[in-house]
């Protein structure tokens, strides 16, 4: 894992409640033979494949997906439950620019495209911000002269390289779409004429009752307009719109009430409308297709498709592509003049080399307020302005669940001088397997109230890296998290309280872990011993492994030649999970030593939510028991491939 | 997008909304309800509910590929973000490793030789084959993806929107529902649309029908559309992925020269596809058809189509280089060009094998093409072959569409529109062939000297052709049907083979969104969670196969049940 080793991650309990599929349960009640009532919201897991009493395997595929650092994680009061990104649901409470710390208003956001609407760019080729600067030099004095470019601080890329500059220094967005929607300008004025809206009379006659001359006008207005080439993306796709929007208007009525296109508009009376189609068509009568009128009455005219440039339709010119491919070969472009995916990601799709891509203004972010996603309530309530870090509320799980911290525990043979031999620390990067290794595991309580917590893991990782692992003392309590100066005032004045037993583990000379005994306690904290019995690789020594080069640790006494060696496949990452690899190669990151623990803690709890209930309850409640159990993963090391000495 | 475009945005979309309401009236009553429930329960502040009202006018549309995400607004042109899947997005939260570029690099540079399909496998959403798929885990990956899409690009609450999928027209049972379940389970979706993607991409075609040529990341499909109905559809496992696989071999093969396992790659993923995306090109279709494919193929090639082709051919000669393959951030390493196309003709066009070694779900893309379009009734052959689409990620390597073109019209040229093939049938068609000789080639040349190249000439060329046929043969019935019809429609065009661009599936649900045309398969919320997939009727009947007729006829009994349609 990319966090230096030891880290503890916490499963989020959301993990053990599968999605539920309705189709799945219902299949499940056809055939079963298991006639429990399914609750989707209960905590059982209701999949067949396990059981509820499964270990949880931290190094299945989807446990990436519920393991989260502690820190991360939320806390709902009102359920009682821990809460991860999974199980809140969020809501956006302003947003705005990253780079010049602008609100947006909600009512921009969009139109704007998620984007920053002032000058705040992105350099297209390496995302760095852009700068906006005068071309003319500032030697000139003035400092608003001359034309404006974007220029990036890293790469030295400017607009200029695409042949852009601007007129003024402000609202660059506004210039930029102009000027490189310049065809699409055009073609909206050309989009809106076309759609001509229902509201004018005769457009709609006309788009319903084509005159065969007025095609030919059609035919002949692309083709002159064809020349001007091919239209963007974007405006090609409002063509599309204004296209189909004209032919469901045109077909979609009914055909023996041509008016439900005015009587939409109009809430004038339908009479009025319906004398005036009678003169226009009957003004048509008198022309001479006198006779193709009568057929679009009795039979709805078919929706077309698009036939020109204007309606959207696009036949790629002829050389198109060998033109593409003769500029790819060309000694200008090379492998630096096309664009990678990931400046492609965001652009025109057209965009192919390097000189198309133009400058992206900064994506918006969000402050979000997030609520617990069964009880609504909220667990995040930022401060709305965009400057301000501050939370109105914020309720994070640790300051619920115990803070865990893991390190090793220095080996002291000489049980008098501890400090003396800090390097006789084991390296955790490189645990050699089958040499025992304890751990200290330090739970501190942030909670009003005592704790009493349980402990427990298989005595077995699971994997195929098998590490034993035993914790000497699974269960003991936690001290509440008083004030600082309770201590210090309790200490002076009891002092055979917390005190009393943290000295005594102090006074003990010879400091051995004992089984059932706590290692040392605090006024919030407990520390108790991990024994750890590092399995062997499936490959045993001959795999060779080079993942110490990048931690370059200093104490390689127990590793050095590993370092030569080099195989790390983090490509074969196996995600999917699908695949058992029969051969002794050994997975990504199956060297890892991970502990899964589960934790239960128990508190009596009587302060501030319980309150109400126990208003409503009564006052002889005043406590109210609650628990919480959770899986844990301490991540330990790495597991050598070769033996310890 | 300036002001000026959004004003024009809103009104047109105001005009829509009427306009729907006029037209699909079954549908509008009960969805505002949901709208204004949801509302009331989740917001508090002025912002977020106007946001609200902002989702409510704009259903969200993503496209679900197996390596891609589309997403973004009804109504923009392109998807405000396409995301990928790869492996550093299933990692755990807190785990940066993907950014600690040092280590990666090092990871990967002489990383050691993984199996093909391991080493694409990593970076699939889903396989279609569900067999050993685990359908937690994809489920844990669209939730992921899709919370990630909402806060860093669409930038909206999650939920209150209707929210529409672009899929493709075959999906697994047991995928569709995880998808659908765990939207509906873990956000508050109001209704569900489903929307297949070849038809999605006719619609942002502009076109009614037309030959879908899908090169996808699994596979290859071509679907002829009629009408916006799916007719026929033929697969082949020439797609991307093997396409990668193979430039995959192909660099593995440069950086290391010792070439151990032949189905082993050790040049990183990320790097492959950057070759594939920047610099795989596609030779044109040799030249021993030559002229007469060619020719044929006028209004795709242009008149100098000869010259071009002279052109390419010096390509052949220069050399490109790559970064290379072993070492991508310093060293660079210069390869022929020609070289590049060698992995898409070997894949998608099965260069050096012959046919008959070919199984049936691996034919190269244009004889699927060209299968496909034999499939067809022959009048929709005609307008199908006129309108061939390119969707998919391989329809962006440079000559491909012009190869697979040029292919195809070289197999109609061998064997006409008729699956019978055999020596002695090859015969009787040689002398056929020669009693006809003295007509054929005058055509073709007459063709060739008046067609210029423009879609607007190929449809006058169209035109012509047909006046041709007129003069060859006249049917007085179909004389007098063509009097009537030329007065108010253009004569389609049809009997040509010819390209039509897309603007691709995403866009064209886009557009349909945008236009509130309701879907024959729109699940909601209450009905999904009620049953399941399984809660979908199987009775077509009752539902019309017609959506855009019958979707006014669709009365509130009808709705108490719903369909999935093609995907049921």
């Amino acid at each position: 894992m990319s966090r230096p080793f030891p880290y503890a991650y916490i499963s989020c309990p959301c993990a053990d409640t599968p999605v539920p599929d309705p189709a799945r349960k219902r299949r499940s009640r056809e055939t079963s033979h298991k006639s429990n009532p399914e609750d989707p919201n209960a905590p059982v897991p209701q999949d067949y494949d396990f059981e509820d009493e499964r270990t949880f395997d931290p190094r299945s595929p989807r446990s990436n997906f519920s393991l989260y650092p502690p820190e991360q994680l939320l806390y709902c009061e009102d359920c009682h439950q821990i809460k991860c990104p999974r199980c809140i649901t969020e809501e956006i409470v302003c947003w705005y620019c990253p780079n010049c710390l602008f609100e947006t208003p909600s009512s921009m956001v969009r139109s704007e495209g998620n984007r920053c609407a002032r000058n705040c760019f992105n350099c297209p080729i390496c995302t760095a911000p852009l700068a906006v600067t005068t071309l003319e030099n500032v030697t000139a004095g003035g400092s608003q002269q001359g034309p404006w470019v974007l220029s990036c601080g890293y790469c030295m890329w400017t607009t200029l390289d695409i042949g852009v500059k601007f007129d003024k220094p402000t609202n660059i967005r506004t210039q930029l779409s102009k000027m490189t929607d310049s065809s699409r300008g055009r073609q909206m004025s050309k989009t809106f004429s076309d759609l001509k809206s229902p509201l004018s009379t005769y457009s709609s006659i006309d788009d319903q009752f084509p005159l065969p001359s007025e095609i030919r006008g059609d035919e002949t207005n692309p083709a002159t307009e064809q020349s001007s080439g091919p239209l963007n993306p974007e405006a090609r796709f409002q063509a599309l719109k204004g296209f189909y929007k004209g032919q469901i208007a045109s077909t979609s009525s009914s055909p023996n009430d041509p008016l439900a296109d005015f009587g939409a508009g109009f809430s004038s009376p339908g009479a009025l409308n319906r004398i005036m189609s009678l003169y226009t068509s009957s003004s048509r009568l008198g022309n001479l297709y006198g006779g193709t009128n009568k057929k679009p009455k009795s039979k709805p005219p078919v929706m077309r498709e698009a036939l020109t440039t204007s309606e959207g339709l696009r036949v790629p010119a002829p050389d198109t592509e060998n033109a593409l491919i003769r500029r790819m070969a060309s000694d200008d472009c090379g492998w630096d003049g096309m664009a990678s995916i990931e400046q492609r990601t965001f652009q025109s799709p057209d965009a192919r080399f390097v000189e198309d891509l133009l400058p992206l203004p900064v994506l918006l972010r969000t402050k979000r307020s997030k609520r617990c996603k069964s009880c609504k309530h909220i667990l995040v309530k930022p401060e709305f302005k965009p400057q301000s870090t501050r939370f109105r509320i914020r309720l994070i799980a640790l300051s619920y669940i115990p803070l865990p911290t893991l390190k090793p525990l220095v080996p002291s043979p000489f049980a008098g001088l501890p400090s003396v031999t800090p390097a006789a620390a084991p390296n955790l990067d490189a645990l050699s397997p089958l040499k025992t290794v304890q751990l200290l595991l330090t739970l501190k309580n942030h909670m009003f109230d005592p704790v009493r917590v349980t402990l427990a893991t298989p005595s077995v990782t699971p994997g195929r890296v098998a590490s034993k692992v035993t914790i000497l003392c699974p269960q003991f309590d936690i001290g509440a998290n008083s004030d600082v100066w309770d201590e210090a005032l309790q200490g002076s004045s009891a002092p055979g309280d917390a005190r009393a037993s943290r000295s005594g583990t102090l006074g003990s000379t010879e400091k051995v872990a004992e089984a059932g005994k706590v290692w040392d306690k605090g006024r919030n904290w407990t520390t108790v011993v991990l024994e750890v019995v590092p399995g062997t690789l499936p490959g045993g020594g001959a795999t060779r492994r080079n993942r110490m080069k990048q931690h370059d640790d200093d104490n390689d006494d127990d590793n050095d030649d590993s370092d030569a060696d080099s195989d790390a496949n983090v490509n074969a990452l196996d995600w999917s999970g699908q695949t058992k690899d029969p051969n002794q190669q050994l997975q990504p990151d199956e060297d890892v030593l991970e502990i899964p623990v589960f934790v239960r803690m128990e508190w009596d709890s009587e302060n501030q939510i319980d309150q109400e209930q126990s208003v409503g309850k009564g006052q002889n409640s005043d406590t109210v028991k609650r628990e919480l159990a959770y899986w844990m993963v301490l991540g330990v090391g790495r597991i050598s491939s070769e033996m310890g000495f | 997008m300036t002001s000026g475009s959004t004003a024009y945005n809103l009104d047109e979309r105001r005009t829509s909304a009427s306009m729907s309401l006029r037209h699909s009236q079954s549908g509008r009553p009960s969805t505002p309800q949901h709208h204004l429930r949801s509302n009331n329960s989740s917001f508090a502040s002025t912002s977020s509910a106007s946001s609200s009202l902002r989702g409510e006018e704009d259903a969200i549309v993503f496209e679900f590929g197996s390596r891609w995400l589309r997403a973004g607004f009804e109504g923009d042109s392109t998807p405000t973000c396409v995301v990928g899947c790869g492996p550093e997005d299933s990692r755990r939260a807190g785990d940066y490793r993907g950014w600690l570029k040092g280590s990666l690099n090092a990871g990967t540079s002489s990383s050691q030789p993984v199996k093909a399909e391991e080493w694409t496998g990593a970076y699939e959403l889903w396989k279609m084959d569900v067999r050993d798929v685990d359908l937690g885990l994809v489920e844990d990956k669209i939730e992921r993806m899709f919370r990630e899409t909402y806060n860093k690009y669409l930038l909206t609450d999650a939920g209150t929107a209707r929210l529409v999928l672009v899929l493709p027209s075959i999906m697994p049972h047991p995928l569709l529902s995880s998808v659908l379940s765990t939207l509906f389970s873990r956000w508050r979706f109001p209704s569900i649309t489903l929307l297949p993607s070849p038809t999605m991409a006719v619609a942002a075609a502009g076109l009614r029908s037309a030959l879908v040529v899908d090169l996808g990341w699994a596979e290859t499909t071509v679907t002829g559309i009629y009408e916006y109905r799916e007719i026929a559809t033929k697969r082949s496992t020439r797609a991307m992925k093997s396409l990668l696989q193979e430039t995959g071999r192909f660099l593995t093969r440069l950086s290391s020269n010792s070439s151990g396992d032949a189905d082993e790659i050790s040049v990183n993923f990320e790097f492959c596809e950057e070759v594939v995306s920047r610099f795989l090109w596609c030779k044109p279709q040799a030249d021993d058809h030559g002229l007469f494919a060619s020719s044929q193929l006028t209004d795709s090639q242009g008149g100098d189509s000869e010259s071009k082709v002279e052109d390419i051919a010096g390509l052949l000669q220069k050399t490109v280089s790559i970064p290379s393959p072993s070492n991508p951030s310093s060293n660079y390493l210069e390869i022929p060009f020609s070289k590049l196309a060698e992995p898409v003709e070997k894949v998608l066009f099965a260069e050096g094998v012959a046919d008959c070694d070919l199984d049936d779900e691996e034919k190269p893309v244009a004889l699927l093409a060209y299968n496909a379009l034999l499939q067809l009734p022959p009048d929709v052959r005609g307008i199908c072959m006129s309108r061939i689409v390119f969707v998919g990620g391989g329809a962006n390597i440079p000559g491909v569409r012009q190869r697979v073109l040029a292919e195809v019209a070289s197999l109609i040229d061998q064997h006409g529109w008729s699956p019978v093939r055999g020596k002695v049938i090859e015969q009787q068609r040689q002398k056929l062939r020669n009693l006809r000789l003295n007509e054929r080639p005058t055509s073709v040349n007459s063709e060739e000297n008046t067609a210029p190249p423009s879609p607007k000439t190929s449809i006058g060329k169209g035109d012509q052709e047909k006046r041709d046929s007129e003069e060859d043969e006249i049917d007085p019935v179909e004389e007098k049907l063509r009097r009537t019809r030329d007065k108010d429609t253009k004569p389609p065009v049809q009997g040509i083979l010819r390209e039509v661009e897309s603007l691709g599936p995403w866009a064209g649900a886009s557009l349909v969104a945008s236009l509130k045309i309701r879907s024959l398969v729109e699940i909601e919320r209450e009905k999904f969670l009620q049953h399941g997939l399984a809660g979908a009727s199987r009775d077509l009947d009752t539902h019309g196969h017609a959506p855009d007729r019958r979707s006014g006829l669709r009365s509130g009994g009808d709705r108490s049940s719903w369909t999935l349609a093609g995907w049921g």
